[in-house]
Order: structure tokens, then sequence, then C-alpha cells
């Protein structure tokens, strides 16, 4: 069991999300950086799907009533008893002691895994909280969190080497973009602007959307307007007012703007940690050659699960000036 | 005659199949034939289907197929055109009063009677063309325009749970509190989502509806029933 001490931001239990229930109007949700989440759940020895806790910019401090293996995902300040300790790295805690997650330096979500997973109510089968749409809430202070059972020994002391940590420092940064299905909505320069200029986030941004600035889209005569149809996370909509909107995992399942295109999966999670003020420029990919980068990233994934999670080992090799990782598992 | 099928990709796990951008009942239920069809073949790479007005999206799982793969499955797969029917759902509503603090407005604005919108209102039998914008919340085919009014100029905060309302051409039920700018005319005692049930949603996509007037005594009963847990 953990308990919060205190939550300085908004603070959610998330998962992989659900699934099933996008006919009758359920967003998605789950966690916005699923490569983040993942790694962390790797690393105190869980699957990457497993319910952990998600926050913005700001963790939490929490006290542990038992036993526990943690690790945190994010570019922050971690102490524990106030020492510092390394995120991306699991660790040991015993009853009564406290965690503090500092300040975010980049990026803007961050994580933090427990051995055997936090323990939480599923909804429609997923522990992840959607208030909006009326499934779970945000964690507040005083909140006791059971946590799943797991043997603890041997899960602590894993660590992610600092090349395979995300790195989200750049100024602008780059994305993969399917083009459609409404691009007929679009004149041609409208799409040459789209895919031509950078686009900063703005502070209207959540884990619904992220409104973007920069220079208009413009739209054909058939107008930003269509005939209601579905979404998915990473679609991108175009109001009249030819500012993009990138839907999040909390987006509705339906929308009425013209899609110019869909963030190609592998992707999402580098526009949800591009804080407002920062900038994206959109890369045009067809949906055969996104499909193969879905199939590396499940891959890249797969390869560091049984590295971190079953005691192998991930291997910097440095040749010719260039660092590559290595993985060994069992 | 039916206007062909259009794939495009909705990015590397989705496309959306498409039968043209109207709103029209019988490509509707084209839209519920073929999203049925495809929920009952089983693919192994299907993750769920979404549909809406006159298209639908299939989400698949790119590890095991791709764009192509789901294209030629989809073709090759034999549906029935003919009507679509969905069950009858009877959705009590409480009309005026403070539940339903701005029929006297829409009753104005049409130059009727809040007895006439009543009547106007719970006649016709509405189409769920499908659900979206909130967990359960149906896109309702079939309003009377006699009574169409335009959303309020700033949203309501806060839009209980049942509201019924109109926004222009469309009427429609908040199945769960929210913000928002429809003209509520009277609320349902019904839960239309609740995530504890299977199905959480009382509609589903291609249902029909019709709105019972009922009176207060009615409307605590049936709420007592429906929310009585929520109120220990």
């Amino acid at each position: 069991m953990i308990e919060l001490l205190r939550v300085p931001s908004l603070v959610t239990v998330q998962d992989s999300g659900r699934r099933g229930y996008r006919r009758l109007g359920v967003p998605v949700s789950g966690y916005m950086d699923d490569y983040s989440a993942r790694i962390v759940n790797y690393l105190v020895g869980n699957s990457g799907s497993a319910p952990l806790m998600e926050f913005l910019l700001s963790g939490p401090t929490l006290k542990f009533h038992s036993s526990a293996v943690f690790a945190v995902a994010g570019d922050a300040e971690v102490r524990l008893n106030g020492v510092p300790v390394e995120p991306w790295t699991s660790h040991w805690a015993k009853r009564g002691d406290v965690l503090e997650v500092g300040t975010l330096r980049t990026g803007v979500y961050g994580y933090v895994a427990f051995a055997g997973g936090l323990r939480c109510e599923r909804l429609l089968g997923s522990c992840s909280a959607c208030p909006r749409a009326g499934l779970g809430r945000h964690l507040m202070e005083g909140d006791r969190l059971p946590l799943g059972a797991a043997v603890l020994t041997g899960r602590d002391g894993r660590r992610l080497p600092e090349e395979l940590r995300p790195d989200y420092s750049r100024g602008t940064t780059e994305v993969r973009v399917i083009p459609g299905p409404d691009t007929d909505h679009f004149t041609d320069r409208g799409m040459e602007t789209f895919f031509g200029e950078t686009y900063t986030v703005t502070p209207e941004s959540d884990r619904m959307g992220y409104r973007l600035e920069g220079r208009a889209v413009e739209h054909s005569g058939k107008g930003a307007g269509i005939v209601t149809g579905p979404l998915v996370p990473g679609s991108i909509q175009v109001p009249a007012d030819g500012r993009p909107i990138i839907m999040m995992r909390d987006a509705q399942t339906t929308g009425g703007y013209a899609r110019i295109g869909t963030v190609a999966g592998p992707d999402l999670r580098l526009v949800a940690q591009t804080r407002p003020g920062r900038a994206l420029r959109f890369r045009r990919v067809d949906a055969e050659s996104a499909v193969e980068a879905v199939r590396g990233y499940r891959k890249l994934l797969e390869a560091l699960q049984r590295a971190l999670g079953k005691n192998g080992a991930v291997y910097r090799v440095r040749t010719g000036g260039r660092t590559f990782i290595a993985l060994t598992y069992p | 005659m039916m206007p062909r099928m259009n794939f495009k990709p909705l990015g590397d796990s989705a496309l959306l199949i498409s039968f043209g951008e109207v709103i029209d009942e019988e490509i509707n239920d084209r839209v519920h034939a073929l999203a049925g069809a495809i929920e009952k073949a089983n693919f192994g790479w299907l993750v769920e289907v979404v549909p809406a007005y006159s298209s639908l999206a299939v989400i698949y799982d790119p590890a095991l197929t791709d764009f192509d793969g789901v294209r030629q499955a989809i073709e090759r797969l034999e549906f029935s055109a003919e009507r679509f029917e969905g069950k009858l759902a009877e959705i009590p509503v409480l009309y005026g009063g403070e539940y339903g603090p701005d029929l006297e407005f829409v009753a104005q604005y049409n130059g009727l009677t809040p007895e006439e919108v009543i009547e106007i209102h719970s006649r016709p039998i509405y189409r769920v063309y499908f659900l979206g914008f909130l967990p359960g919340f149906a896109y309702l085919g079939g309003m009377d325009g006699r009574i169409a009014t335009p959303r309020l100029e700033r949203p309501r905060l806060k839009v209980p749970a049942g509201s019924v309302g109109i926004a222009g051409g469309q009427t429609g039920v908040y199945p769960i509190e929210s913000p928002g700018g429809w003209r509520i005319i009277g609320r349902t005692p019904l839960r239309l989502f609740d995530p504890e049930k299977e199905p959480p949603t009382l509609l589903q996509p291609g249902d029909r509806v019709r709105f019972v007037p009922i009176d207060e005594g009615k409307f605590n009963e049936l709420y007592a029933a429906e929310w009585g847990r929520e109120d220990d």
C-alpha cells in the first residue's frame, strides 16, 4: 500500500487503455507516453501494460506502507527519504519510506511504477482514469492505493542506459504523419503549409487534445466542417481558423472537423511530451511505411522487456565513433 | 443505388470506410450492417469498429496486417444491405421546471406553447445514428424542425446527467454531467452510461428512441431505482 502525501499536479492511474468500447463513445485513454510507461514497468519487472501513476509536470510525494520496488520515468529529481536516487532505475523501498518526485526539467508527463502494479478498480476492462468521460478520477492527497502482489527480490537495481532515455530538449520535434482521410477539404497550398511550416504547442493542451499555433492551413471550397466521423488518438483536425488540433488519448471518438492526417503511432508520445511553446514539424509518410515503423517500435519494446525485465542486460557498444545498444537476454 | 465503399488510411492502425459525406438513413443502415458483419467475421487482427453517420473506422493490429490486408478482407465480406433495425428504447422525460430550464425559451423562440414543444418532441421515433462526444451520447436523427433552437451563447459549465437538450435541428441526452451549450428542455431519470454495467450504455448504435413525458412522482420513483446506490 502507498499513501499520497502531496499531489502538486494532475496525477492519474493509467494502463494501456480501453479496448472495445469506442463504438459506444468511450475514449481509449491510457498512458500519454507509452515508451516511458512501458519501460518503467519493465524496470520493476511488470508487463508493459501494468497500471501505474502518471503525473503532469510535477511529481507526487508518497509514503510506502509496505516494502515495494519502484521506478520513476522522467527528467526529474527523485528523493527517497531525502536522499537523491536515480530515475529510470528500480529501487527498493521499506515500510515508512517517503518518495518525493520533483518537477520535470523537460517533457510533460512522468511515471511512477511499482512492482506488481497499482491495484485498482477496472472499469470497462481498464484502470485508466478519464474523469471527463465519467471514468475514474484524479488522485488526491490522502489517497491510499494498494499494490499488486509481487516477489520483490531481484527486481531492484535495474537501470535503463542513458542512451535509451528519451530526450525532450530538442527545439523542434519531427513527427511522422499519414495524410488524410479528408485531404479534399484542403487546398494544395494548405497541405504544403501543414507539411512545410512548424507549429507551436499552446497551453490549451491536455490529455484530450493538443492545440497548435502557426500559419493557418487553408481549406478548400469544401470547408472545415465534415459530416461527423470517427477519430483516433493521433487524428489531426483543422477547424475553420486553420490551427490544427492533435487528438490525444482521452479524445472523443468522433469529430466534425476535417482530418488532415494522423500522427504515426510510435510518434504520438513525442507529441505528448512536447511542452507549450515548443515546436512540432510534420513529415509526410504513407500508411505502409508507418506500419513498418510500428512493427520496428514493437520489436524494440519486446527486446527491452526481455533485457530489462528478466535479468538480461543492456550493453553500450562504441565503434567507429557511433554508439550501439546491444541487448542480451536469457 | 448504394454508393461504393471508399477506403482511406486513418493512420497506421485504422482505416476509414466511407459511403460519402451525407446524413441519410439508408446509408447509416449500411454502415451498421457492415460494422456488424466485420465484428461477426472474427478477424484476428480486429481491435474494434467505430461507426458514425456515413463512415466507420476499422481499428486493426498493425503487427498482424496492414491497410491493404484489411481492405481486401472487407471487400470480400458478404453483408446484407437490408434494413438494419436496433431495439426501440423508451426514454421517460420530466419536461420543464428546474429540470428543463430552457423549455420556455424554446417555446417562445418557435412561437409555440411549452405543451406544444413537449408534444412535438415526444411524438417521433428517433434513430440513433451512432454514439460519440461522450460515452453513451447518441446522435439522434428525426427531430421536428418546428422546435429547432440555436445553442446557448454561453455554454453552461455543468449540465446534469440525463439532461435532454436541443441544439439547432438536433436533440440529445447528456449521459454524464458535462459542460454544454444545448437548450435543456427536460431530464430523464434513466442512466445512459454506467461503466459497471455490460453493456455500459442504454443505447447502442442503430437503436430507435422515443421520449415519453412523465410527471415528477414517476421521475423520482425511476430516479431512485436507477441512481439510488449513488445517494447513500
